[in-house]
């Protein structure tokens, strides 16, 4: 399918890379999203409403940024999401980003996990404590290894 | 707003499917306890607003805001 994306122009989403989130993310509508880039080697997605084609959300898998970040599910969270192994789970962060890059914050208190295999999502709070919703992100990345997006950064639709 | 007066072991039903017990009153705290199917979220309301504020603050990026990626070691 296409979506005409406010951000992005036309997207092709293919079926396998939709997730459903049943009851949304936290604070925003609609139940279906897909992680799009530049490509797959990307290390910033946005989360894309299919719904709604002017929401969209940068995230990030948080260990390149963080490589002792933990997650606990509750186990109702776990239940919901259906996950059988932490295997199963793949876990983004929501980037809040600014004009500086020094001032990106992520959130790591309140996880993105995805169901690998059935595309389930839901945002869940994490158990570990002591993380917050506004960490720095680039704390401990060096800024210097970080390329700035161009504008015209072309956007392909991919799988996570 | 419904306001009502519940006691130490008494509860509300909000639905068919919640309920919620008053376990313990302590001075200026109060323990609930929460029975809702596990496909309802359950959250501590300041954590639930801090985590709505940055997925709305979040989704206000434009496109040109985050960077393309880093390159790899």
């Amino acid at each position: 399918m296409f979506i005409n994306s406010t951000r992005f122009g036309q997207l092709e989403i293919r079926d396998d890379s939709i997730i459903v989130f049943p009851e949304g993310l936290i604070g925003l509508g609609g139940t279906r999203y897909a992680l799009v880039a530049r490509d797959d080697r990307s290390v910033f997605f946005w989360l894309h409403s299919i719904d709604d084609p002017s929401l969209a959300l940068p995230v990030t898998k948080p260990w390149p940024f963080f490589s002792d970040y933990e997650v606990k599910l509750s186990d109702d969270d776990a239940a919901t999401l259906q996950l059988e192994s932490p295997e199963q789970a793949e876990i983004f962060c929501v980037v809040r980003a600014a004009d500086q890059l020094g001032d990106f914050t992520i959130n790591l208190r309140g996880p993105i996990v995805i169901h690998g295999e059935s595309r389930l999502g839901r945002q869940v709070i994490n158990e570990v404590g002591g993380y917050g919703v506004r960490e720095p992100l680039f704390a401990r990345v060096p800024l210097s290894e970080v390329r700035p997006a161009t504008p015209a950064a072309p956007v392909a639709a991919t799988g996570v | 707003m419904l306001v009502i007066t519940r006691r130490p072991g008494e509860r509300i039903c909000l639905g068919d499917q919640i309920t919620v017990t008053v376990l313990e009153v302590s001075g200026s705290s109060v323990r609930l306890g929460i029975d809702a199917p596990a496909d309802v979220p359950v959250y501590r309301h300041e954590i639930w607003l801090a985590i709505k504020e940055e997925n709305a603050a979040a989704a206000l990026a434009p496109a040109s805001s985050v960077p393309t990626d880093i390159p790899p070691n």
